[in-house]
């Protein structure tokens, strides 16, 4: 087994060399220097990382052999799929398939204080330029995991963002991604830079949204909060029952500030998360909160790493899960509690549902804690609905499955009453509901 | 309206209810008393259909149905009402979701047309003032953190929003003070018609002034060892349940 995985981990860096050096070719010129250098440096590592197996603890539940196994071609520029709406009214960025849709973008009408642009624009931006190239080099060089310098030598046309200091953005920017493949498996590599400076506020949602096919959407997200700032960063993930998806998002976070992140994990046929956030000084909170809904034969994986190493900050995370069918969750919630710690709030919970005989959950909270003034607490349930609750429901004449619907739906929505923006909060129920009945169809 | 024979009822292979007899005709109200763990809840239970009581022997009708043959969902539709002793907390599914939902089941169960949003709200709204509940209350997770009253009252909502033809109240009036008992009499006598009937379990006489019973069972170890009119209520309370069992 683990030969086969190293063979084609070797197979696969072998193809996606190819793929690059021909990539390269064909834009002959059509990219800029700066571009191509962080594009080639991704590269290079990629050659010297290895794929995770699940010899390693973080991808033990996980195997990204089907990640590997289909030849990956990159999508071309001129996509026709369907465009995905956005949760809301807002700033809204398109995309199809990781490829920004300017025409139907709100680029050119930016309120004062925001810069959206493509990397490679920002690149060529005396202000921007060290920026772009230390924060995604410091992701590149030395990654967490192969999909990083994937995602660094494939993504064309990445976002920069930044939001200046002061600024408090009174609309909400939507990243809507199309995702179709209608031929070869796509490898589609979305990549985020943004910026929040500081005593600003801004919140982004992410829509990724399938019309069908294979295809792979490798994300690389890396985030600056900067000081007595809040953030908010939404992800609704409704992919293609065929596509696999990596995601891999980091916020760095400043003093005073507040990150809140949010995830819908709805589609995709594997689908890894890895949520990271990093506190760079004390006052800060962070929040992180998910809510996933396996079917069929689902693999929905989710790792977030929560680093306290300043005194005064506070975590909170509640992730929940419902699997059903053959679906598979795995949740690996990391906190440290650094030495100089001191005086953090951390919680955590995982709670999840497990419906079927033949549905697996795997949860491992990690709590390692070197600070001894703390108020820290983590907990993971697996369980099955409350046969007392539907039957209380049934009493009053609400059908079986209805009764089940509902808890089921009352259990997730936990998650989504930390939603306090009231369109999100009916998004986020709105998909829910009409998942759940896909699943009962 | 419904008719117990002989009913024997286990649960793991202990016999709890061991031969009840019981007729209960339309617009009749019959009260039911008796000790702690005599199997009054475990009767209410197996009418409105919970699993884990096995009814090893004996029938149930009702209006010339076999009841025990019925799903859950369909009785409430067929007009059976369980007012729970203890009703379940049910977090995040809000009171008036819940309160909708089921409303629109039972019509549709009735072959009725479900209820407009708007009818719906004014429904709720009407029967809430009635059992003087904060339509607030109506926003808040199902018997969530409720006080033992809220939830009784609860329970009584549900039961006039569902205008079911046999009402069972286990123990509704437990714990009450007697402005919220009489609340909940107010609602059953609302309901009281003709082709209406109740059960009421209760431990007190007390109840048994705002809600007057046609008929009177003492329930002990898991039969019913006396029956009579409301006068039998006021003998029990002063001599206690010794008395009916030294009889029996
Ligand atoms: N789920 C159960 N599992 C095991 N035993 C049970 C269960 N439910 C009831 N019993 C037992 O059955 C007997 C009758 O219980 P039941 O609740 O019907 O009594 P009750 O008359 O309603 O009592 P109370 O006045 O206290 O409400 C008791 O001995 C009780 O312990
Ligand atoms: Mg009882």
């Amino acid at each position: 087994m683990a030969e086969t995985l190293q063979r084609n981990n070797t197979d696969q860096l072998t193809r996606f060399s190819t793929l690059f050096a021909q990539t390269e070719q064909s834009l002959n010129g059509h990219s800029t220097d700066a571009t191509r250098s962080i594009r080639s440096r991704s590269m290079e590592v990629l050659e010297k990382t290895d794929f995770p197996n699940r010899r390693s603890e973080d991808w033990k539940y996980t195997s990204v052999a089907p990640l590997l196994a289909p030849e990956w071609v990159l999508p071309s520029g001129s996509q026709t799929a369907p465009r995905a709406q956005a949760p809301g009214t807002g700033i809204t960025i398109h995309f199809q398939n990781g490829i920004l849709d300017r025409a139907n973008s709100d680029l050119d009408t930016l309120p004062e204080g925001l810069l959206i642009c493509s990397i490679e624009e920002a690149l060529e931006m005396e202000t921007e330029r060290d920026r772009v190239i230390k924060f995604l080099e410091q992701e590149i060089v030395t990654p967490e995991n192969a999909f990083i310098p994937l995602n660094g030598a494939f993504a064309r046309q990445g976002i920069y963002l930044r939001l200046k200091k002061g600024v408090r953005l009174s609309s909400d920017i939507h990243f809507v991604h199309s995702n179709e493949s209608t031929g070869a498996p796509l490898l589609i590599s979305p990549q985020l830079v943004g910026i929040i400076e500081s005593n600003a506020e801004m919140r982004i949602t992410e829509t990724f949204q399938g019309f069908g096919g294979t295809y792979l959407t490798n994300i690389l997200n890396r985030f600056e909060v900067g000081a007595n700032s809040h953030f908010e960063h939404y992800k609704f993930q409704l992919e293609s029952p065929a596509a696999f998806q990596v995601n891999n998002t980091k916020a760095y976070i400043h003093r005073d500030s507040t990150f809140s992140n949010y995830n819908l994990e709805l589609g995709g046929a594997l689908v890894r998360n890895n949520v990271v956030t990093i506190m760079l000084d004390s006052g800060i909170t962070s929040n992180l909160y998910g809510a996933f809904l396996g079917i069929d034969r689902q693999h929905l994986d989710t790792q977030t790493f929560i680093d306290h190493a300043f005194p005064h900050c506070q975590s909170n995370e509640l992730y929940k899960g419902i699997l059903t069918d053959r679906a598979h969750g795995v949740f690996n919630g990391k906190v440290i509690v650094r030495q100089d710690a001191q005086k953090t709030n951390a919680y955590q919970q995982n709670s999840n549902l497990v419906l079927s005989p033949t549905a697996v959950m795997d949860t491992k909270p990690q709590l390692e804690i070197f600070a001894d003034d703390v108020r820290c607490s983590h907990g993971a349930t697996i369980g099955q609905l409350d046969e007392n609750s539907v039957f209380y429901l049934k009493s009053r004449g609400i059908p079986d499955a209805e009764a089940r619907r509902l808890l089921q739906l009352a259990f997730l929505q936990e998650v989504l009453d930390n939603i306090e923006v009231e369109y999100l909060h009916e998004y986020a129920s709105d998909l829910l509901i009409a998942k759940f009945e896909k699943a009962s169809a | 309206m419904l008719e117990i024979k002989d009913l024997h009822v286990s649960i793991e292979d202990k016999e709890i209810l061991r031969g009840i007899n019981l007729q209960v005709n339309p617009g009749e109200v019959h009260a039911i008393m008796g000790p702690n763990g005599s199997g009054k809840s475990t009767l209410a239970s197996v009418l409105a259909g919970r699993e884990e009581y096995e009814v090893t022997s004996g029938s149930i009708l009702y209006n010339g149905q076999d009841l025990l043959e019925m799903d859950v969902d369909k009785r409430a539709h067929a007009g059976l009402f369980l007012a729970f002793q203890y009703p379940v907390e049910i977090p995040g599914v809000s009171t008036a979701t819940f309160l909708k939902s089921s409303v629109n089941a039972v019509r549709k169960g009735r072959g009725l047309e479900e209820l407009k949003p708007v009818d719906m709200l004014k429904l709720l709204r009407q029967k809430a003032a009635e059992l003087e509940i904060d339509p607030k209350f109506l926003q808040r997770s199902l018997n969530e953190g409720f006080s033992g009253g809220e939830k009784k009252r609860n329970e009584m909502l549900q039961m006039s929003l569902l205008e079911p033809s046999l009402g069972i109240l286990d123990e509704t009036d437990s714990g009450l003070d007697i402005d919220a008992l009489k609340i909940v009499a107010d609602a059953v006598n609302k309901l009281r018609s003709p082709e209406r009937s109740f059960i009421v379990v209760t431990h007190y006489q007390r109840l048994l002034d705002y809600i007057v019973p046609d008929f009177v069972h003492v329930l002990s170890q898991g039969r019913i060892v006396r029956s009579g009119d409301k006068s039998l209520a006021f003998e029990l309370e002063e001599r206690g349940y010794d008395w009916v069992r030294e009889k029996a």
